[in-house]
């Protein structure tokens, strides 16, 4: 008898893909049939929809009511589509004109009141609209200010069908009680107000992390309890500089999608995520059964993913990061789709050196027998070990540091950050066209083929013979030198850059300098 | 104000409303609320056309409002299957043959002080 189309978007990882939504009023007794795959919360559209339109003064068709979601292959999953689905209705009812949705893509769930709520992935949906050429796109209310971080396309905010409907009549919008939204997620930023300085001694390790932050290389912290490991990890995303505008718009998305409310601005500072030893593989690398989820990797993409105490998580969970380390993205295969979600992290593992802590600290009592220290300590596997730029050795402490000049004289994030952000313009400089931005990044190829290759080559060539180094360890080093040396303002790596690259590989103590400062 | 009227006398205002509908459509009704074991046939009607005769047996629902729902949602998959049994039962028991047979649904809602509102889905079962 008469039929409408409304349109919505199917997010598969963090693409979107245009859904057309069909609404065919037929004869036949009263029944609503949804059809084009839909999983059980959209199935439950129908009974949401329903009501949701009986509650906002509309009718819902008293004959048989036909939605088709196509295409029909592509499996669609979440409420998000209801908003499309009462539109294509209503359209099909004569409501309001059909040609009104004509280039207007709808997202929102309902509740049974009308209301248009929130929903996950706001903003990569609505690139999506963007891309594929739509011009308008309406969604709730509340998420208006996220979909409008998208360029080149018309947000209307919308708070229920009520409004929807006057919205699509061309009538003024009819208020809305507001209703306190509660348990909504705010976006996490980077812990910019913890400082360097907080740190007390480990001088060393403080290096350490200006290097990782500088070429965003990976960190493995081994040590005794108490002598920072946390806290300097938890100091790295500070000293990253801001992102740029695409890495802005990505990182926002990915935490769209993984439901956070990104409160209406791109997420500029570097992410940080670090789960708890307790989580599930899916839990990191991301999951789900119909419509996989980002996990811990993609919420850390182009930030920091600082896994503490790493022994203690499952090998399965430490393992499955050896993909998405190298690659920078991840692939989840479900039965009908593939879902691909960047992950381009920065590692930084902490570890005891054995279930007791005392193992490696020379004056200390390690209790722990040298089958437990070593099982122990093979708890991070060695392909993963092997993929670790800086080994870092973390000493107790000499001196309680509670001298006032002393605590003075210590760092700031800020000052570092600075050092950080010069080093990083170098490689930005150096690496313009190769499509890298930092040193972490550049394939070993590049390495070694287009950029010159550093003085006394001969120590990395025996820490291979000598089977210390594998050949993606002397791409590691190779990379670290080129940090050191952005960092030091130099033009070329050389000798001593090597050697300490060298080192910060190897996990030695050159020379054994100890942690102490005044 | 009038006593409000008992579920019986809808159903059976209702009925009269269905049977002046199909009239109207230029059918013939042939017998009402005919009962066996199995059930209850609300409506049998013929129609002819250049085909041959259709008969047609229609299930009636009739409501006072809407605030149980519209009548027509109240006509189940399992009535119109048994609709369907009855059919079969009636044309045995009255010898009859027809060309085709329909099963029809008549939803009626009868508010007190408005025009009923009756609709008419063709070919259900």
């Amino acid at each position: 008898m008469a039929s409408a189309c409304a349109w919505s978007v199917a997010l598969v990882g963090l693409e979107g893909r245009i859904v057309e939504v069909e609404a065919d009023i037929g004869s036949g007794l009263p029944r609503t049939v949804l059809v084009g795959l839909p999983d059980s919360a959209l199935y439950q559209a129908r009974d949401r929809c329903k009501a949701a339109v009986s509650n906002s003064e509309q009718e819902w068709p008293i004959s048989l009511l036909t939605i088709n979601l196509s295409p029909a292959t592509l499996p669609k999953a979440g409420s998000h589509y209801d908003a499309a689905i009462v539109a294509a209705v209503l359209a099909a009812q004569g409501v309001f004109r059909a040609e009104e949705l004509r280039g207007t893509v709808l997202l929102g769930e309902l509740g049974l009141d009308g209301r248009l709520r929130p929903i996950r992935g706001i903003l990569p949906a609505t690139l999506a609209a963007q891309q594929a050429g739509f011009t308008r796109v309406i969604v709730p209310l509340r998420q208006a200010g996220e979909a409008k971080l998208v360029e080149g396309i018309e947000v209307f905010g919308i708070a229920s069908i009520t409004q929807l409907v006057a919205f699509l009549r061309d009538l003024p919008l009819p208020p809305v009680d507001p209703i306190e939204v509660l348990g909504e997620r705010v976006g996490r930023h980077a812990n910019r107000h913890l400082d360097l300085a907080d740190v007390v001694g480990q001088v060393e390790a403080k290096w350490a992390c200006e290097v990782a932050a500088a070429g965003r290389h990976h960190m493995l912290f081994h040590g005794p309890p108490g002598v920072g490991k946390t806290m300097l990890a938890e100091r790295v995303p500070g000293l990253l500089p801001d992102l740029g505008l695409h890495d802005a718009l990505e990182v926002s998305a990915v935490h769209s999608l993984a439901g956070f409310n990104l409160a209406d601005e791109l997420i500029t500072r570097p992410p940080y995520s670090d789960p708890h030893h307790s989580a599930s593989v899916a839990s990191i690398v991301g999951g789900g059964q119909r419509m996989a989820r980002p996990g811990a990797i993609s919420c850390a993409h182009k930030g920091v993913l600082f896994l503490d105490e790493a022994p203690e998580f499952q090998p399965a969970v430490i393992d499955a990061l050896r993909t998405p380390l190298e690659s920078g993205v991840i692939t989840l295969g479900r039965s009908e789709v593939h879902a691909r979600f960047p992950a381009r992290f920065q590692l930084i593992l902490a570890a005891n050196p054995c279930p007791c802590g005392q193992a490696a600290t020379p004056a200390a009592h390690c209790r722990c027998s040298p089958t437990v220290v070593r099982r122990y300590a093979e708890k991070v596997s060695g392909p993963v070990r092997d993929r670790i730029d800086i080994n870092q050795a973390f000493l107790p402490l000499r001196k309680a540091y509670l001298k006032k000049a002393t605590l003075q004289r210590a760092e700031s994030s800020a000052a570092v950050a600075e050092r950080v952000l010069e080093a990083r313009n170098r490689q930005r400089q150096r690496l313009a066209g190769s499509g890298w931005q930092t040193n972490g990044e550049v394939s070993g190829t590049y390495l070694r083929r287009h950029l010159p290759l550093p003085d006394g080559l001969q120590a990395v060539d025996e820490a291979v013979d000598r089977g210390r180094l594998s050949a993606r360890g002397v791409d590691k080093v190779l990379r670290l030198a080129w940090t050191i040396c952005d960092l030091a303002g130099r033009d070329k790596p050389g000798r001593d850059e090597l050697a300490i690259a060298l080192a910060m590989r190897r996990g030695e103590l050159p020379g054994t300098v100890r942690s102490e400062v005044g | 104000m009038p006593a409000a009227k008992s579920k019986k006398q809808i159903g059976v205002r209702g009925e009269d409303l269905a049977c002046a509908e199909l009239e109207r459509q230029g059918m013939q009704v042939l017998e009402r609320n005919w009962r066996c074991r199995l059930g209850e046939i609300d409506i049998v009607a013929a129609e002819a056309d250049a085909t041959g005769l259709t008969l047609v047996f229609c299930e009636v629902k009739c409501r006072s409002g809407l605030g149980f729902g519209h009548p027509l949602e109240a006509i189940t998959f399992t009535k119109m299957q048994t609709l369907r049994q009855l059919a079969a039962v009636w044309m045995r028991e009255h010898r009859m043959k027809a060309s085709s047979i329909r099963l029809d649904a008549i939803g009626i809602v009868l508010a007190p002080g408005q025009e009923p509102s009756l609709t008419h889905v063709r070919a259900v079962g």
